[in-house]
């Protein structure tokens, strides 16, 4: 729990002040060309001379940003759909109908390889920070939605609800305002695992080429930079970031985790 | 053996609706390319007339509902269009690099389920070991670690370092001939026709991008075998299996019976992983498969590749749920369509 706790907040810090505090210029050459790491240079420097330390401290904001703003994006609307969807899962046939539709198409968006479907989006609508945000919330929303579903399917029969229905509420009021705060749990804590998650995408898809452009301060394109000279011996190219990215990423979702563990005691071994 | 054939018949009918939707979905990537899709459809270098070519040959005139019509025609004939980069057509391209990567997942699947089931199972019985803390340890990576800097670490240790490794530039070492066409996938062509030189050179190369991928999907199947296990050791029917005397071994057997469905679909979501961590795995090896393939068509614009993988790779999900699902039954007949 301390674990996850201090890396994220370390995480969150760097994203606010990271490129302000690095030694080094982060996107221009700053010496030799692959310096092992020495005292000046603590992590090296890469193939074109720029200190892979100072461009570490100045990823989070890249990366995290987008993985902060698409799970965002998901989180809203999967928790609004998977609300309509539970709510509606009984009631007029026009209701079954849209709450069935939302889950089919669920369904078929999960029939994606997540990566390729990612790759996919992003190679049609060109890649850039705004597509590849857009790209990870669509593809995270599904996750968010049958989260939410299921626990408003719990929620929906309870007494309360009919309370609030009876006392004049329109069923949309009583599904948002009654329902959804009640139903809302599951979701959230799969918001910090999914933060991660989207860390990792971010950086898969810069690593093949298909998401931030160089020469970005971002962590799967540091690594892509750094693979070449991985091949050849200068290790601290790409082992660097990557041990940030997957630190990084085991810390939101052991974060996530001991979060689920504490809401729910009853899964606690 | 009726019920399971009605079952078996409802999954299947249950997933052509499902295809269909998925190229639905698939049509519509194509209506994200920003502007005209014809001007990047028909590649950088195309004349006047080729863009009126495709621009007829897509039927950007047409109705949507006539033009989804002509794309399922063409999908369901093998006609996926041609690749500006390959100038070759797609249905070939996909035809010779398919193998390569099926070999690489089924391969990662069978080895993550072979080592994953028993010692998720062998940690269940022995609970509180240190193996049990370096598994749930362990289990914990589960999702977090990015493949393809694993691979890279491989590549620098048993590559660079040991040199135990051949350098990562395919599925042969340089010089040694492609095995005679069979199935396309170089281990099995080889092993068939006895070409024993090509194996060797063949399963050597496969040795660090299959490690790569099972050491980042295994624990998937781990964490789900040990806790699977762990539940059905604590259920009521082990305590009234140990008071009538039975055997350790029958026991666990028992156990173990009741303990696979899970297993089973988490195997199929494995699956579901590993095709986009080829896409990965397959770009720092320069294995030359599916993923390789589709990651080379996305950085150059060649769009009609992108729709045909990622198609075929959905395609292929579907058929490994479809396939779970049945499996589930045979193992658990409870559950119904």
């Amino acid at each position: 729990m301390i674990f996850g706790f201090v890396v994220i907040a370390v995480n969150l810090a760097l994203a606010l002040i990271g490129p302000l505090i690095a030694p080094f210029p982060v996107q221009a050459p700053v010496g030799a060309s692959l310096t092992p790491p020495n005292a000046t240079h603590w992590f090296g420097t890469d193939v074109s001379g720029m200190d892979i330390f100072s461009r570490v401290l100045a990823a989070p904001r890249v990366d995290l940003t987008i993985a902060l703003v698409s799970t965002a994006v998901a989180f809203a609307c999967g928790v609004a759909l998977g609300v309509l969807s539970g709510f509606f899962a009984e009631g007029t046939a026009i209701a079954r109908f849209f709450s069935g539709a939302i889950m089919r198409a669920a369904d078929i968006f999960q029939a994606f390889p997540l990566f390729v479907f990612a790759l996919a989006l992003v190679g049609f609508s060109g890649p850039s920070t705004r597509n590849v945000i857009m790209a990870l919330a669509f593809l995270n929303i599904p996750f968010f939605l049958r989260l939410t579903r299921g626990a408003v399917l719990q929620v929906r029969s309870r007494t309360f609800v009919e309370a609030a229905i009876c006392a004049g509420n329109s069923k949309l009021r009583a599904a948002f305002v009654h329902v959804m705060p009640n139903s809302i749990a599951p979701a959230l804590v799969h918001f910090s695992t999914t933060i991660g998650f989207s860390i990792l995408l971010t950086a898969g898809l810069s690593f093949v080429g298909a998401g931030v452009p160089p020469p970005t301060p971002e962590l799967g394109l540091m690594i892509k930079v750094g693979a070449q000279n991985m091949m050849t011996g200068q290790w601290w190219t790409a082992l660097m970031p990557g041990l940030v990215l997957a630190v990084t990423v085991l810390a939101f979702s052991v974060f996530g985790d001991n979060l689920r563990v504490f809401l729910d005691p009853t899964s606690r071994r | 053996m009726k019920r399971f054939i009605v079952f078996a018949g409802k999954r299947v009918l249950f997933a052509v609706p499902q295809l269909l939707a998925v190229s639905v979905m698939v049509f519509f990537l194509i209506r994200l390319l920003p502007g005209d899709p014809t001007y990047m459809l028909a590649g950088p270098y195309a004349t006047v007339e080729r863009i009126g070519e495709v621009r007829s040959s897509l039927g950007l005139d047409q109705p949507l509902l006539t033009q989804y019509a002509g794309y399922l025609k063409r999908t369901l004939t093998g006609d996926f269009g041609v690749s500006w980069r390959t100038s070759q057509p797609v249905l070939l391209d996909i035809q010779q690099r398919l193998p390569a990567t099926l070999e690489l997942v089924i391969g990662a699947v069978v080895v993550s389920v072979l080592i994953g089931v028993p010692l998720g199972v062998a940690v269940a019985v022995n609970r509180g070991g240190i193996a049990d803390r370096l598994v749930f340890v362990y289990g914990m990576l589960a999702g977090s670690l990015p493949d393809f800097w694993i691979g890279l670490l491989l590549i620098l240790v048993f590559f660079f370092a040991l040199q135990w490794a051949p350098p990562p530039v395919g599925q042969l070492d340089f010089g040694v001939p492609s095995p005679d066409h069979i199935t396309g996938a170089y281990i099995v062509d080889a092993a068939l026709s006895g070409n024993w030189e090509v194996f060797w050179s063949a399963a050597g190369n496969i040795v660090l991008p299959l490690a790569t991928l099972v050491i980042v999907y295994m624990p998937l199947v781990l964490k789900t075998a040990r806790s699977s296990m762990e539940e059905m050791l604590d259920a009521r029917f082990m305590l009234q299996a140990k008071a009538s005397g039975l055997s350790r071994w029958t026991q666990l057997r028992y156990a173990l019976r009741n303990a696979l469905p899970p297993v089973v679909t988490v195997t199929g979501i494995v699956c579901w992983f590993l095709l986009g961590g080829a896409v990965l795995v397959e770009t720092i090896f320069a294995w030359g498969g599916l993923g390789q393939y589709a990651v080379e068509s996305v950085i150059n614009s060649d769009y009609a590749p992108i729709q045909a993988v990622v198609l075929i790779m959905a395609v292929f999900t579907t058929l490994v749920f479809l396939i779970v699902d049945i499996v589930y039954y045979l193992l658990d007949p409870r559950i119904s369509v």
